[in-house]
């Protein structure tokens, strides 16, 4: 097992503030890890400087290379996808276009038949695929801006708290959905979230993040024994 | 019957003019979501290099070829050098920016061809001498017209496969709708948002050239009114819709053809006339904005959370 992602002593914010400062992290091939933190702890941010959207200092390395200085959309076409916190879909477009959009760093001849097979795995979106994205529910959109992040062929897939603004059984399957990507697609994930106890189920490795730096990691059930994260994320 | 036919080709013909210029604005504003003040300018100076080509012996579409081509290349050249640079200080500067690119591309035009000042002869794409009309519903139909006419369908035909069958359409849509998503998605924004300045030149290069030969002339102040009826063509359309300025275009030089026919005999031909016909266009624009805000065909942006 070696790690996807290596990030080392990461810092970065918006202009003037810093909000990360110097966070370490591995993401094993093939695992799911889970970030955990509260609002304004960084959660957002950490991706945004994993995926270049930000400027960012440390290390970070994605499949033995460097990408601290790559452009967001080279890093992109390396095999990091973003689904960003809101959803991001292009409102104004068809699904289909959405999804078509998503394969954008491609020049392969099989994004149709990733197109079909996506499809099959959402069903909802291929009923749906000549709508406006701004037409579905937030639970669809979350699915089209997951499916349209997987159309880029990903090995690691970023995601920013899918749950946010989800009721409860669709958040939950959408967990599901995210566990079966992992296990029968193979695909690694990094998600970061409030939502512990769904988050934790799926979780191969967890990290606590707090105003910016980690203050715990390891594996799930190691975490939520901890009195102190129980307290603040389990409500117990 | 037969005028009122004649009087809508008219209109049409010249408002596939603003259509194009429009088509211009909508470009651009949809990447940044700023007006060009400089479209119409951008237009004239090319108009010029092709007016000075063909002056030089180049074959008139030749000319027009060519032009074209350095204006995309110019195109590129405005949004990396002034636009980008600009719009990394404040989102507002690159207003400003084009104004002054405005301003600077009419005064250069003067600088660099001297008698553009009173105008200089330009020739008509299309057979424009008395004789040549089709006759069609009893109505006279100047070939010259139905050319430009044509002109312009064909380009906005281009345009929306390009917008709707590419995949540098589908990147600019997705720029459009949403630049921090496009980037996440890979899209080189940057490189998107130069290829519509470069875009944007390249229509102001034709569209200039059209105007240049309906008028057989052209001056420093050519296309200024067309800016102006353009952006008012993009608006009533909604600025970020490009079927809505081709509409808005054309319905636009309509309204003005038959303003400006307005017979003599009927009522209030003291206001409504040759004089007003601008006006009037004006006028009508307004109360639709006063209605539908976001223009005809604009996104009121569908949203659900």
């Amino acid at each position: 097992m070696s790690a996807l992602l290596t990030v080392r002593g990461l810092s970065a914010g918006y202009g003037p503030i810093e909000v990360l400062h110097g966070v370490d992290l591995d993401v094993q091939e093939g695992q799911v890890a889970v970030i955990l933190g509260a609002n304004g702890a960084g959660k957002t941010t950490m991706l945004r400087a994993i995926s270049g959207m930000i400027p960012r200092t440390g290390v970070v390395d994605f499949n033995g290379q460097s990408i601290i200085k790559t452009a967001p959309e080279r890093i992109v076409s390396l095999g990091v996808a973003q689904v960003p916190q809101g959803r991001g879909t292009f409102t104004d477009l068809t699904v289909d276009d959405n999804m078509r959009a998503g394969a954008y760093v491609r020049h392969d001849h099989e994004v149709v038949s990733d197109l079909a097979l996506w499809y099959e795995t959402f069903p909802r979106l291929k009923d749906r695929r000549s709508q406006k994205a701004g037409t579905l529910s937030g639970g669809e959109q979350q699915m089209l801006a997951i499916a349209r992040a997987l159309m880029s062929r990903p090995k690691l897939l970023l995601c920013d708290e899918p749950s946010l603004g989800l009721a409860p059984l669709i958040t939950k399957a959408l967990f599901q959905t995210i566990q079966r990507l992992n296990e029968q697609h193979g695909l690694t994930v990094l998600l970061v979230e409030q939502n512990a106890n769904l988050a934790l189920d799926i979780a191969h490795h967890v990290c606590l993040l707090e105003t910016g730096l980690i203050i715990a990691a390891g594996s799930p059930a190691a975490i939520a024994s901890d009195d102190a994260v129980r307290r603040a994320y389990l409500g117990a | 019957m037969k005028e009122l036919l004649q009087y809508i080709l008219d209109g049409l013909s010249i408002g596939s003019i603003y259509a194009l210029i429009a088509l211009g604005l909508v470009v651009i504003y949809r990447g940044t979501g700023h007006i060009n003040f400089a479209q119409g300018e951008m237009a004239l100076f090319s108009t010029l290099v092709t007016w000075w080509l063909h002056d030089k012996g180049v074959p008139l579409l030749l000319a027009i070829a060519i032009s074209a081509a350095l204006a995309f290349v110019g195109g590129a050249l405005i949004d990396v050098g002034l636009m980008r640079p600009a719009g990394r200080r404040s989102a507002f500067a690159p207003v400003v920016v084009a104004i002054g690119l405005f301003q600077g591309l009419n005064s250069l035009s003067g600088l660099l061809f001297p008698k553009s000042g009173q105008g200089l002869p330009f020739p008509s794409l299309f057979p424009n001498k008395p004789k040549d009309f089709v006759s069609i519903f009893g109505a006279a139909w100047r070939i010259e017209r139905i050319g430009v006419l044509a002109v312009v369908l064909v380009t906005t035909a281009l345009l929306f496969v390009l917008f709707q069958k590419t995949k540098i359409g589908l990147a600019m849509r997705t720029v459009a709708n949403d630049a921090t998503s496009a980037k996440l998605v890979g899209v080189p924004t940057n490189r998107i948002l130069m290829f519509s300045w470069a875009l944007a030149a390249v229509i102001g290069a034709i569209g200039g050239a059209l105007k240049a030969g309906i008028d057989t002339n052209v001056s420093i102040g050519s296309m200024f009114s067309v800016f102006l009826l353009s952006a008012a063509a993009a608006t009533l359309g909604g600025l970020d819709s490009p079927g809505g300025a081709v509409i808005g275009g054309l319905s636009l030089g309509v309204i003005e053809s038959l303003v400006g026919n307005y017979p003599h005999d009927w009522p209030a031909s003291d206001w409504i006339g040759i004089k007003t016909k601008t006006v009037v266009a004006f006028l009508i624009i307004l109360i639709v904005l006063l209605v539908r805000p976001s223009g005809l065909f604009g996104s009121s942006r569908v949203e659900r959370v």
